[in-house]
C-alpha cells in the first residue's frame, strides 16, 4: 500500500480524514490496485469525484488530473469532458450511494444510454453518512438512521426484488458489477475489467460505515463487530436472497457490445463533414 | 461582408461559431429551441459536437466538463430552464471555466407564456447560483445584428475572465428577422471590435492564484498538469479547503478579477446627454429600441429627452446614472427590475420612475405621452415605481 500511495496519491492528502476504522480506504486502495495492475500511470487517468464521504475523502488525492463536481451531476460533466479527451484516457469517478442512485440518477442512466466510456465506483456506505447517518436507497429496510428512528421502510433498490444494477443494464450500460471491500482481490478484477471497458462500466462497493451506519443500525461502534457483520452479510453468490445478503459478482459484462459514445459522436462528425448522408447542407 | 436575413437565432449560432464554439449541450425551450436546432446542423460542419441533454442542469453540466477539457462550450435557454443552471452556474463560477450561457426571455414567472418577451431575470441573470461572493458578466442584445456580436464577445470575455458569461436576449431578438452582415475576412471580423480568443491551457502548480488578474489560461484536464478543479473552496492549486483565509482569497479574485477590469466589458448606448435633458429614458434589449425612437421623435418636438440603452448588464454600470435627472425606467416586467437599480445608481435628487408591462412591447406614443406628463408635472398614474398603479 505504501508504493501505491507514493505513486498514485498527492502526498498532502496522506492519510486522508476519513474516521477511524472507515471502509472508505479498502475502497480507495482497491481502485488503486486495479490502476496498479493495469500498469496506468497518473497521466493516463482523469479522476473525478461527487459530494459526499467518496468525494471528501478522495477528491484531488489522484496525482494526476482530478475534478470533482456538484452533487450528482459528475455524470454529465464527465460526459462532455469524455468528448475533449482523447479515447484512450481512463476517466474514473468515485462517488457515493446517495450521488450516483438518487441525486444524480438521471444523469447516471443517461450516461449508461450513451455508453459514454467512464468508469463509476460507487463507494456505498448505505446511506448519507457525511451528513451525520440518514438513510439513502441501498441502506437495508428496517435499519435505524438518524431519519429513521423507527426503522427504514421507504422502498429501497437493492432488496424487494430491486436491484440498482438491473436499471443502469435495461439503461444500457457495459459493465456492471457489486462487491463489498470484504472479498480480498475480487474487487480488484472487477474494476480492472471495467477500466478495462471503452464504454460505460459501473462497479458498486458496499463498505461499512462505523461512525454512523455502525452506531445507529448495528448499535455498535466496535470496529470488528461491524466488519463481522458486513462479512457474513456478503454473499459470493448473485442470486442469493438480497434481503438478507449483499450478492456480489459481475451482474453484466458486454464490454464491446455497444459503440462507445465519444467514439460515435466523433464518426458521425465526420461523417457530416464529408457530406455523409446524414449531413446537412447550408 | 455576406448580408442575410434570418433570426437572432441564427445570429448567435453564427456568433459561437465563428468564436469556436465546439460544444453544444442543450434542451428544447420555446423561443430557444432554434439555437439549439441550428447548432446541431452548424457544428457538425465545423467538426464540433451537438448534444441533447436530459434537462437543462445536465446541458450546463455538460458544456462545464467539456470546458475543463478544453472545449468551447455553449448552451441556449429561456426562464424555465435558466433557472435549473444555478447548480452548474455555480461550479462554473467559482471553478472559473469559460462557458457561453444565452437566456431568451419570455413571459414569466414559472411557464408563464412561451412565444413573448419578457425581461424578468435582470436579477436571476447576476444571481444564478447561490452563495453569493461572485461578480458575473451578463450583455444583452437589442438586434439581430448585436446578437452576433455579443455572442462572440460572450466568448472572448469568458475565456479572458475565465467566467460563465451570459447573453441575456429577449423573444423578440431571438426570433425576430433583421438584415446580418457576417463578416467573410479576418479584417472584416476586426473590424467590428471583434477577437477569438484561444483556449490556453494552464500549465499549473498555481490555478488559482489569489489576485485579480485576467487572462489567466484556465484549468483544462487531459494533460497531467496536475490539474485539480471542483465545488470547493480551492487553495492556489486547486485543492479543496475549509480555511477562511483560502475562501477570502478565492472570493476576492471571482469579485475583483471582474470589477476591477471592468472597462474590458462595460458598454452602453447614450442618446442626447450632452445639454443636461429634463428626462432620460433608459433600457435594455428590445424595448431600448422604442426608447430610442421616442427619444429622437421627442427631439424633433424640441424636448430635452435622453436615453440610456445598457448593453452590458453586469457588472452594472452606476457610472451613467451621476447626472441628477429624471429616469424613466422602460422594462418588459410589471414588477421593476432594472429600475431598482438605477434607482439605487442615480445620483442625489434624481427621480425615477418606471414603466413597465410584460408580452408586448410599449409603443412609442405611449412612451412619450408618460414623458410629457413628466415634463408637465402632471400627475402620473403612478407615483414612483413602488406604488403605480395601472
Amino acid at each position: 500500500m505504501s508504493d501505491l500511495l507514493e505513486t498514485y496519491v498527492r502526498p498532502e492528502k496522506n492519510p486522508g480524514t476519513a474516521c477511524k476504522g472507515c471502509g472508505l480506504r479498502l475502497a480507495h486502495r482497491n481502485v488503486l490496485e486495479a490502476i496498479d495492475e493495469l500498469k496506468l500511470s497518473t497521466g493516463d487517468v482523469v479522476w473525478g469525484t461527487g459530494i459526499g464521504c467518496s468525494g471528501r475523502q478522495t477528491f484531488a488525492t489522484w496525482r494526476g488530473d482530478t475534478f470533482a463536481g456538484t452533487h450528482g451531476r459528475v455524470y454529465a460533466m464527465a460526459t462532455g469532458l469524455r468528448l475533449a479527451l482523447p479515447p484512450e484516457k481512463r476517466l474514473i469517478l468515485t462517488v457515493g450511494d446517495g450521488d450516483a442512485f438518487t441525486i444524480g440518477f438521471l444523469h447516471l442512466l443517461n450516461a449508461a444510454r450513451r455508453n459514454v466510456d467512464m468508469t463509476v465506483v460507487v463507494f456505498d456506505n448505505l446511506g448519507y453518512q457525511s451528513t451525520g447517518g440518514q438513510y439513502g436507497v441501498t441502506t437495508p429496510l428496517g435499519s435505524r438512521t438518524d431519519s429513521s428512528p423507527y426503522g427504514a421502510w421507504e422502498p429501497n433498490w437493492t432488496q424487494g426484488g430491486f436491484d440498482v444494477l438491473r436499471i443502469l443494464k435495461e439503461a444500457g450500460a457495459t459493465f456492471l458489477a457489486r462487491h463489498t471491500v470484504l472479498q480480498g482481490h475480487e474487487p480488484v478484477e472487477s474494476l480492472k475489467k471495467a477500466i478495462g471497458n471503452r464504454g460505460f462500466s459501473l462497479v458498486q462497493l458496499i463498505y461499512p460505515c462505523v461512525t454512523h451506519f455502525g452506531v445507529q443500525a448495528l448499535e455498535t461502534r466496535n470496529i470488528a463487530t461491524v466488519y463481522d457483520w458486513f462479512r457474513e452479510r456478503t454473499s459470493d453468490d448473485l442470486a442469493a436472497d438480497s434481503n438478507t445478503h449483499f450478492t456480489t459478482g459481475i451482474v453484466h459484462d458486454a464490454a464491446g457490445s455497444r459503440p462507445e459514445f465519444s467514439v460515435a459522436v466523433r464518426d458521425f462528425v465526420a461523417s457530416v463533414q464529408k457530406g455523409g448522408s446524414r449531413g446537412g447542407t447550408n | 461582408m455576406k448580408r442575410i436575413f434570418d433570426t437572432g437565432n441564427a445570429a448567435i449560432t453564427e456568433g459561437a461559431i465563428r468564436a469556436g464554439c465546439n460544444l453544444f449541450a442543450g434542451y428544447p425551450i420555446t423561443p430557444a429551441t432554434e439555437i439549439a436546432e441550428n447548432m446541431s446542423r452548424r457544428l457538425p460542419q465545423v467538426g464540433g459536437y451537438y448534444l441533447q441533454a436530459e434537462d437543462e442542469n445536465a446541458a450546463l453540466h455538460i458544456c462545464n466538463g467539456g470546458s475543463i477539457g478544453g472545449l468551447k462550450a455553449m448552451t441556449a435557454t429561456s426562464g424555465p430552464g435558466f433557472i435549473l443552471f444555478a447548480d452548474a452556474f455555480g461550479w462554473a463560477v467559482s471553478s472559473e471555466v469559460p462557458v457561453v450561457i444565452v437566456n431568451s426571455q419570455r413571459v414569466g414567472p414559472v411557464s408563464g407564456i412561451t412565444g413573448a418577451p419578457g425581461q424578468g431575470e435582470f436579477y436571476l441573470s447576476r444571481y444564478l447560483t447561490h452563495g453569493g461572493n461572485y461578480e458575473t458578466i451578463v450583455l444583452a442584445p437589442a438586434s439581430v445584428q448585436e446578437a452576433y456580436r455579443l455572442t462572440v464577445r460572450a466568448f472572448a470575455l469568458a475565456e479572458r475572465f475565465r467566467t460563465p458569461v451570459i447573453v441575456l436576449a429577449d423573444q423578440m431578438v431571438t426570433d425576430g428577422w433583421e438584415t446580418l452582415e457576417l463578416p467573410e475576412t479576418d479584417d472584416e471580423f476586426a473590424a467590428l471590435g471583434l477577437e477569438v480568443v484561444p483556449r490556453r491551457i494552464n500549465p499549473g502548480p498555481e490555478f488559482y492564484p489569489a489576485s485579480d488578474e485576467i487572462d489567466v489560461p484556465p484549468v483544462v484536464l487531459g494533460h497531467n498538469t496536475g490539474a485539480a478543479c471542483s465545488d470547493w473552496t480551492p487553495t492556489d492549486r486547486g485543492h479543496d479547503t475549509e480555511d477562511i483565509t483560502w475562501q477570502h482569497k478565492h472570493a476576492w479574485r471571482l469579485i475583483h478579477k471582474i470589477v476591477n477590469n471592468r472597462q474590458l466589458i462595460d458598454e452602453a448606448d447614450e442618446w442626447f446627454l450632452d445639454d443636461d435633458p429634463e428626462i432620460i429614458l433608459v433600457g435594455y434589449g428590445t424595448p431600448s429600441r422604442v426608447i430610442r425612437s421616442a427619444v429622437g421623435e421627442a427631439r424633433k418636438s424640441g424636448l430635452k429627452v435622453g436615453g440610456i440603452r445598457l448593453i452590458s448588464l453586469w457588472p452594472f454600470q452606476s457610472h451613467l446614472f451621476t447626472r441628477t435627472a429624471c429616469y424613466l425606467v422602460v422594462e418588459l416586467n410589471w414588477d421593476g427590475q432594472l429600475v431598482r437599480e438605477v434607482e439605487r445608481a442615480a445620483a442625489d435628487g434624481s427621480n425615477v420612475h418606471f414603466w413597465g408591462r410584460c408580452g408586448e412591447l410599449p409603443s412609442m406614443a405611449e412612451l412619450l405621452d408618460t414623458v410629457r406628463q413628466l415634463l408637465d408635472n402632471e400627475p402620473l398614474q403612478r407615483d414612483g415605481w413602488r406604488t403605480e398603479k395601472w
